[in-house]
């Protein structure tokens, strides 16, 4: 009796979701985009995860110099693009929640088990990946760096899952024509009569809701099948899938939902294919100015904005934060450089006193925003020089800051021996700004802004 | 699976991708068990049964009852105009959805004075008016086009 219930009741919904919409050519349409832009994510995410972890025998190229901007830039923005495209996949297939029966075998189980994951932990991913460009850790009740890496492993294979499971699904709709033809050959799923009585609303053997407009005008029988006992096949329309059911309060509820009139399938399509292009355009449009320099007029809810900080340039973690300020300012400052047994401390009055250089390089953190800034200052090169390091050598550099994960850097000989690699002592023609570092820090091509170290306190060749 | 009659093509795809997928999820669960304290599993169960919770059981349902509610209000409303007030909504939803967590974070306070630097209530009502008046200017041209079609036919 109460699964007779609960059974109706999941096909009263199903039948009164079925839009125009959610058909399964439009599932794979926005699906396909939906996983371009989870690899875009994961791609870009694994190559900032090994630029900050290198396994070692990694080795990175420095140029482009605005590499790892535009590869973390993607990933931000292909993060916030995944907002209206999984909220419109999700939409499309959301009537899919209330098959029936729930379970039918245990690959069955499995599947949708699956399914249940590849949706929660997508959701989790962009949401706490949004909330970290806000800096909003307390909401977490998990390490965020941490998480967001094994959840992108999971959300992969869960992908890779789904699409395995989809496949003949995608494969029939993946064009147009073939969806249309696929659609036109394919035979209308019937629901199954009611057995003991007209009231009662049977199990319908049902597909995924299928609906392409000339299969749709064939599936549907008109309304004399109503009140029968006959029921209609499931179409994309509530109208049309109405069965008499009036009976009790939810009976009521679906009877009053399914006299909604009903969307012009063609119309409807086009209108939700807008909607998605609109709101995806909106959301990279007012956002991905923080990334990317062409889109800064119309940044508007970016968490960063260009050109707003110390230096005309954002910062990620200030000298308060960090608990450096006595220290980065004491008279007595010096950057110590070593190779072994040999040591050279320089005072910033001697660094500045040595071969300076300008470089235009951007300043890109792993939360997405970047900017190109000048940066003034000694050669890596010429200071591991000094003391003695020849050829290709790694250097690992410590800073004034404790407690943090980032305190200690390690520079590969690619990027030591970068011409363009500096102990950046001056930032856009004024003296390095606390906040970004003072009295020297490091920045060098293609790297994330946690591993330009600030607030430099020793260099040791390895 | 979904169908149970598949070409052998797509059968060795199925098999590939099933055993690419399942060496993901279980590199994903030893990375999770390698570099997160298992004390913080429950906090991470508690954000996914959230998230399935929040969109399948409130946002998705919210949708249902817009989406049915506008298209019974609107009768008499031309399916077009319809669509392109679902659209606008859906848009401002999806913008309130980004940014309100930004204006909540901005009000309680970022110690770093760069990190969202500008003001998003403020932004987001002039996006709610440009995005009104587009709105308005959408449906006024598509019944102006609408009455000009009916016109020669």
């Amino acid at each position: 009796m109460i699964l007779d219930t609960v059974q109706t009741l999941l096909n009263g919904l199903r039948r009164s979701l079925a839009q125009p919409s959610r058909t399964p050519r439009m599932a794979v349409v926005i699906g396909r985009m939906l996983a371009i832009a989870f690899l875009l994510c994961f791609g870009t995410g694994i190559y900032s995860h090994f630029l900050q972890d290198p396994l070692p025998w990694m080795v990175f190229t420095t140029r482009p110099v605005f590499l790892y901007q535009l590869t973390q830039g993607i990933h931000i923005t292909a993060g916030i693009l995944c907002f209206p495209l999984l909220l419109a996949k999700l939409y499309i297939v959301f009537p899919e929640l209330f098959q029936t029966p729930s379970v039918k075998s245990f690959p069955h189980l499995l599947e949708r088990a699956s399914i249940a994951l590849f949706v929660a932990s997508s959701i989790v991913q962009i949401v706490t990946g949004l909330l970290n460009t806000y800096q909003w850790y307390a909401l977490f009740p998990f390490p965020f760096r941490q998480t967001h890496y094994a959840l992108s492993f999971v959300i992969v294979g869960s992908l890779a899952i789904h699409i395995a499971v989809k496949l003949d699904v995608i494969a029939k709709h993946w064009t147009k024509t073939r969806s249309e033809q696929e659609s036109r050959v394919e035979p209308a799923p019937r629901v199954e009569p009611a057995e003991t009585s007209p009231r009662v609303e049977p199990a319908p053997r049902v597909e995924p809701v299928e609906t392409s407009p000339p299969a749709e005008t064939a599936l549907v029988s008109t309304s004399s099948t109503r009140g029968s006992g006959r029921i209609n096949p499931l179409t994309s329309s509530p109208t049309k899938n109405a069965v008499d059911r009036v009976e009790g309060v939810t009976g009521r509820v679906f009877a009053w939902i399914d006299k909604t009139p009903p969307a012009e399938p063609r119309t409807s399509r086009r209108g939700f294919l807008a909607i998605v292009g609109v709101m995806s355009a909106a959301v990279v449009a007012l956002t991905a100015g923080q990334s990317f320099r062409v889109l800064d007029g119309s940044n508007i809810f970016g968490p960063r904005k260009q050109g707003v900080g110390p230096n005309a340039l954002p910062v990620n973690r200030t000298a308060k934060a960090a608990k450096v300020g006595e220290k980065a300012t004491a008279a007595g400052w010096a950057l110590t450089v070593s190779n072994g047994a040999t040591s050279k401390s320089y005072s910033r009055a001697e660094l500045l006193a040595m071969p300076q250089f300008e470089v235009e390089l951007p300043i890109a953190c792993v939360e997405g925003w970047s900017q190109t800034a000048t940066w003034k200052g000694v050669r890596v090169g010429d200071l591991v020089d000094s003391v003695g390091a020849s050829g290709g050598v790694t250097v690992r550099a410590t800073s004034l800051e404790e407690n943090s994960s980032y305190a200690v850097m390690r520079m590969g000989p690619e990027y030591v021996r970068d011409n363009l690699t500096l102990v950046a002592l001056e930032l856009n023609g004024e003296v390095l700004d606390l906040d970004h570092g003072y009295p020297a820090r490091m920045i060098a091509p293609g790297r994330p802004g946690v591993l330009q170290t600030k607030w430099l306190s020793t260099l040791e060749v390895l | 699976m979904t169908s149970v009659a598949v070409s052998p093509v797509i059968r060795r795809w199925r098999i590939a991708l099933v055993v690419v997928g399942l060496a993901l999820l279980a590199l994903g669960g030893l990375v999770l068990l390698n570099d997160v304290n298992p004390k913080r599993y429950l906090g991470l169960a508690a954000w996914f049964l959230g998230a399935l919770i929040i969109h399948d059981g409130i946002i998705s349902f919210g949708v249902f009852g817009v989406n049915t509610a506008m298209r019974k209000a609107g009768r008499r409303v031309p399916l077009p105009v319809l669509l392109i007030l679902q659209g606008a909504a859906v848009v401002g939803a999806l913008m309130a959805l980004i940014v309100v967590p930004e204006i909540a974070k901005k009000a309680i306070g970022t110690g770093n004075a760069t990190l969202l630097p500008l003001d998003y209530a403020a932004n987001l009502g002039w996006f709610y008016v440009v995005l009104a008046a587009v709105t308005a200017v959408v449906i006024a041209v598509y019944l102006a086009v609408a009455r000009a079609r009916r016109a020669r036919t």
